[in-house]
């Protein structure tokens, strides 16, 4: 199987804006992805491009291997969407509409039936099939958008915010649906919740302002995120031997060369337990006489983010 | 196929399980019995001229025939594209794996299928007559061809107008304003002198077609001009719904 998602350097420009700016991730198969971020940071432009509605500016998105781009056709027949807003045609009783949505996504008259019953039971909206869609509470829409995101058994999910504007109790529900549905599919879901993330994701791909922050298991990014710190400095001398360098620092995690413009080398290190070395960089390049041209804290953009999510649920 | 007809049958089942349907219905079944009551009564008079029929003067011979057409075109329409794009509910058709051409064949349909069941239900009038008097079908048969061939050329103007904004509001007047101007075309006859932009002129007008249409006549070229016409504007409408998917 090809890998459900990838997603390359996707940028989107509006007239006087960007969404997003070259953003780059991939879902490996079984996964539950999550696309965490604040409001506005481009998290439902990323799933309008995914599903076909929107074109990017550049880069390019492959959905089980077919280029969105290409053949849009071929990837909405692969996929189940859950937008962020919700509307259904409230004057179709729910029944009536998924058969609608049955047909329409190309599942044979013969399996028509099951899917539906599967989908219905599936999201537990069995109790409110023959009723009016426009009479149903905010909590059954979601379900029945989520049960005709199942319809055609789709091996592939995203859902947009899926568990926004529901009361607790339908948000655990949710979740555990989604956590279930994991085990037959690839999921791709956004929100903007971080503990949701930590709840039922594998992974997470944090999004602000356009740009991806970071991509890794919520488990990682949450140390990550409590003991790092990263400090930023651009040094003159070969990279090699000055990366050497600063590794023997005590304290530094991790170091990575970031760019190289006239013979200096720009590094970006993180420093276990938060400290703060930027001294310790000072006497180094006294020491090894390394002309020094920058040494900052960084704006810890993953922290800025973090905290925004945090904070607000 | 498959797909324009879940499609199309999703269009029409809105549009008959909402009250407008039956309210629309009947005022145009209560003016359209109206027009026919008149005309019987004119036609009754025995100083009326012996030739005329009544297909000649129900399809497109009175200032109230006009007005239906030109006023329920932007009623059904209205609501197919703006609607949709004002609740949202757009997104999941345009993430439904269905063709751009299909969504819009489908709203199209749906709307155009409405107005012909509205001015099928009419023919009840010509039965009731039959009783009482001879006539010839023929002009009848090619005034409904006409009527409907019409319909499609104004409804296919509604949807494109209801594509381009997500006020029902804005798409009806959109549409009435480029119905009426299209309409308007034919009546430019009056100012021009030269045979040749008259004879343009008269091809454009839809409502000269649609004269030829209830004395019987059955031509291809007023068939071909409706046709194309419909085409043009459900084409356009396809460029409008899909262009957010192409790469500029």
């Amino acid at each position: 199987m090809a890998t459900p998602i990838v997603v390359n350097n996707l940028t989107k420009r509006y007239d006087t804006a960007v969404a997003l700016a070259g953003i780059s991730f991939d879902v490996q198969p079984g996964e539950i992805m999550g696309f965490l971020g604040p409001n506005g940071a481009g998290k439902t432009t990323t799933m309008r491009i995914l599903t076909g509605m929107l074109a990017p500016t550049e880069g390019s998105v492959c959905i089980d291997g077919i280029d969105v781009g290409d053949d849009s056709l071929a990837v909405r027949r692969r996929i189940g969407y859950l937008p962020e807003h919700i509307s259904l045609y409230p004057e179709l009783r729910v029944q009536e509409y998924l058969e609608y949505r049955a047909h329409i996504k190309g599942v044979p008259r013969s399996d028509r039936r099951a899917c539906l019953q599967e989908a219905i039971a599936q999201c537990d909206i069995a109790d409110v099939s023959r009723k009016l869609i426009g009479r149903l509470s905010r909590g059954y829409r979601q379900r029945v958008a989520l049960a005709d995101c199942l319809l055609a058994r789709p091996k592939i999910l995203i859902l947009d915010e899926p568990t926004v504007g529901l009361d607790p109790h339908q948000i655990r529900q949710t979740r555990e649906l989604i956590t279930r549905l994991g085990q037959q599919a690839t999921i791709l879901l956004s929100t903007h919740i971080l503990p949701e993330v930590e709840m039922i994701c594998h992974r997470v791909a944090i999004i602000n302002q356009g740009r991806i922050v970071a991509v890794d298991s919520p488990a990682h990014l949450r140390q990550r995120l409590q003991g790092a710190r990263v400090i930023r400095t651009q040094l003159k001398g070969e990279a090699s031997a000055v990366e050497a360098a600063l590794r023997q620092l005590p304290g530094v995690a991790r170091v990575q060369l970031t760019g190289q413009t006239d013979g200096y080398a720009a590094f970006d290190l993180e420093v276990a337990n938060g400290g703060d070395i930027r001294e310790a960089i000072f006497r180094l390049a006294v020491e090894q006489r390394f002309g020094l041209r920058e040494l900052s804290q960084a704006q810890a953009t993953l922290e800025d983010v973090f905290i925004q999510l945090t904070t607000k649920e | 196929m498959g797909n324009l007809i879940a499609l199309t049958q999703r269009e029409l089942k809105s549009f008959f399980y909402s009250p407008i349907a039956y309210v629309a219905g009947a005022l145009f079944l209560l003016l359209q019995g109206f027009v026919f009551w008149l005309l019987v009564l004119v036609m009754v008079d025995p100083r009326a001229d012996p030739g005329l029929s009544m297909a000649q003067y129900f399809f497109g011979g009175t200032f109230f025939f006009w007005f239906a057409v030109l006023l329920i075109a932007p009623l059904l329409t209205m609501r197919t594209f703006s609607e949709e794009k004002r609740t949202g509910s757009i997104e999941l058709l345009l993430t439904a794996p269905v063709t751009d051409a299909q969504v819009v064949l489908a709203k199209f349909l749906g709307a155009w299928l409405a107005y012909v069941v509205f001015w099928l239900s009419t023919l009840i009038f010509f039965f009731v007559l039959r009783r009482f008097s001879a006539f010839d079908w023929m002009p009848v048969a090619t005034g409904y061809l006409g009527t409907w061939l019409l319909g499609a050329v104004l409804i296919a103007v509604g949807v494109l107008a209801s594509s381009l904004t997500r006020n029902q509001v804005i798409a009806a007047v959109l549409s009435f304003v480029a119905i009426l101007l299209l309409f308007s075309v034919g009546l430019l006859d009056i100012f021009i002198r030269d045979p040749e932009a008259s004879k343009l002129i008269n091809y454009l007008s839809l409502m000269e077609h649609l004269r030829d249409f209830s004395k019987g006549f059955l031509d291809t070229r007023p068939v071909v001009f409706y046709l194309s016409l419909t085409a043009i504007c459900l084409f356009l409408t396809g460029r409008i719904i899909g262009s957010p998917r192409w790469r500029s």
